[in-house]
């Protein structure tokens, strides 16, 4: 790292400064340093250095807040451990807080007093993004994203060719009403997709576009915005979070379509459903769900037909932590995978205490930190292991892709799917 | 050989100094015995990096090899990006991969 400049300090401390924000306040305030949370973090689990337990990384920001925040902190810093926003701060910073954490909260739910800690990173996220440190690949992504209108750049006729392609092998199995509507106005539902499918792994668009057929539902895909994701809740820089967000929420307005539903995506969800009207400090006009829960209330209203014989094999789910632990969509999931599946075995432990996939939080995309995701990884690969399934399904594309590899580099022999996959298995066209 | 440089992903970051025998190292790496129908789809993805720098669609690979979807999974069992781009040569593409 370069040295930091005095402008770069005064960006994150006038950042730190610029409160109020009670939440943010009273929870850096709030640790006791009892230490519960070591062990519910999995980078500490996996490699025991202190510097990745969650209360350690509280306090990297906590103590920059007493400096720079506090009378006595100004006065007298050493007193109450406060500390100057310098070099070794600031890469001590980007290690802990983008380096070693999937912001998947499961510390805080360890927390004996309740502190948000994964909020607490993400505000030191954010002093960072202010100081321009957040790290290249993350960034790109971010930057790819706002250049190009999703985040893996692909062009709009790649796009419209995968997605005929999509459509012509749909047809082959259900014949020719089968369709994915592109571009079509004054639908029921908008349906957005994580990039990763049109580019690498298309089977879940078809399978998708199959539910929907099933169901009979009226709907659209815009190929100007069809992109789910939405880095800027990673990199600490909501200014570029709001931007994505705006240009999705513009263009189900544009299409006039009454429900935004969201495609298999943990974090897409979160900064969709909650975090994009705040970032755009504007109450959305249409309805925001998940695609969980849509196929959820397909099933429970009989739009669908499934015979769950159709998937025999025993399947386990990984709850991605930003539907399930921070998502609320625990008995949805469950609801939907269960009657789909004949042979169902849960991990241990799972729901509100599962462990992250290891690829959370941006992870994924951050080259810089490769080896540690994969040491943190082995703790869901064994999770998976002992449950002896065949597949794993998980409504998430980024912990689909993280699996992937743990499967590959831990000999699971496993196949992931998403929900979608497994419930267009299971469907029975009258 | 010149000096392969690789991020902390494996995805080479001098992606220029890449040849026929780099790809091979680097499938050996994941456990690969390059075939015809790898090959195939490695320049593919070369070529097509060569002349758009990015990695082409699933879409194309399909297309221009006349492999299904599947045959491709099955090649290259870490996927079409962490598989066969990094064969490839490729630097690591953006988004969830």
């Amino acid at each position: 790292m370069e040295h930091l400049t005095e402008e770069q300090i005064n960006k994150a401390i006038k950042l730190l400064k610029m409160r109020p924000d009670s939440k943010l306040e009273s929870h850096l305030n709030a640790c006791v340093h009892c230490g519960l949370c070591a062990e519910s973090c999995m980078y500490y689990r996996a490699m025991k250095q202190d510097a990745f337990i969650p209360a350690y990384k509280v306090n990297l920001v906590a103590s920059l807040y007493r400096r720079y925040c506090t009378l006595t902190g100004r006065v007298l810093p050493f007193l109450v451990h406060a500390k100057e926003l310098d070099d070794k701060m600031a890469s001590e910073m980007i290690d802990s807080l983008f380096g070693a954490c999937t912001m998947c909260g499961r510390c805080v739910k360890h927390c004996s007093i309740g502190v948000d800690i994964a909020y607490i990173v993400h505000f030191g996220r954010r002093m960072l993004a202010a100081m321009g440190l957040v790290p290249h690949s993350l960034q790109q992504t971010v930057d790819t994203a706002l250049q190009t209108g999703n985040n893996m750049g692909i062009p709009t006729e790649e796009f419209v060719d995968t997605i005929q392609w999509m459509e012509e092998e749909l047809q082959d199995e259900l014949g020719a009403e089968a369709h994915i509507p592109l571009n079509e106005e004054n639908k029921n539902i908008i349906y957005t997709l994580n990039p990763r499918e049109p580019k690498f792994f298309p089977l879940s668009i078809a399978a998708m576009a199959k539910i929907f057929y099933a169901a009979n539902e009226s709907w659209t895909i815009s190929t100007n915005m069809y992109d789910v994701t939405n880095y800027g809740l990673f990199n600490g820089n909501n200014q570029q979070a709001g931007e994505i967000a705006k240009r999705l929420h513009d263009e189900v307005i544009a299409k006039k379509c009454k429900i935004l539903v969201l495609g298999e995506c943990g974090h897409g969800s979160r900064a969709n459903r909650w975090e994009a009207p705040n970032y755009l400090q504007h109450r959305y006009e249409f309805e925001t769900i998940t695609a969980v829960e849509l196929i959820n209330q397909y099933i429970r209203e009989k739009r669908i037909k499934i015979n769950k014989t159709l998937n025999n094999e025993l399947v386990t789910l990984h709850d991605p932590c930003n539907l399930v632990r921070n998502g609320g969509l625990l008995n949805e999931l469950r609801f939907t995978v269960k009657n789909c599946v004949s042979n169902f075995v849960e991990m241990t432990p799972h729901g509100m205490d599962n462990f992250c996939c290891g690829g959370g939080g941006g992870q994924l995309a951050m080259s810089e930190y490769n080896e540690r995701r994969i040491a943190i990884g082995k703790i869901k690969a064994d999770q998976i292991k002992q449950t002896g399934a065949k597949v794993v399904v998980t409504p998430c594309h980024n912990c689909v892709d993280q699996l992937m590899q743990l499967n590959s580099i831990y000999k699971l022999n496993v196949k992931i799917k998403t929900i979608a996959e497994i419930v267009a298995d299971a469907i029975v066209i009258p | 050989m010149a000096e392969l440089i690789f991020d902390g992903d494996g995805f080479l970051t001098n992606p220029e100094v890449w040849n026929e025998s780099v790809a091979e190292e680097i499938a050996r790496q994941d456990g690969i015995e390059m075939t015809e129908n790898h090959w195939a789809i490695v320049r593919i993805i070369r070529n097509n990096y060569e002349e758009k720098g990015n990695a082409p669609m699933i879409r194309t690979i399909c297309k221009a090899t006349g492999l299904k979807l599947k045959d491709i999974y099955e090649l290259f069992p870490l996927g079409p990006a962490r598989g066969a781009c990094r064969v490839a040569g490729l630097p690591k593409p953006d988004g969830c991969v």
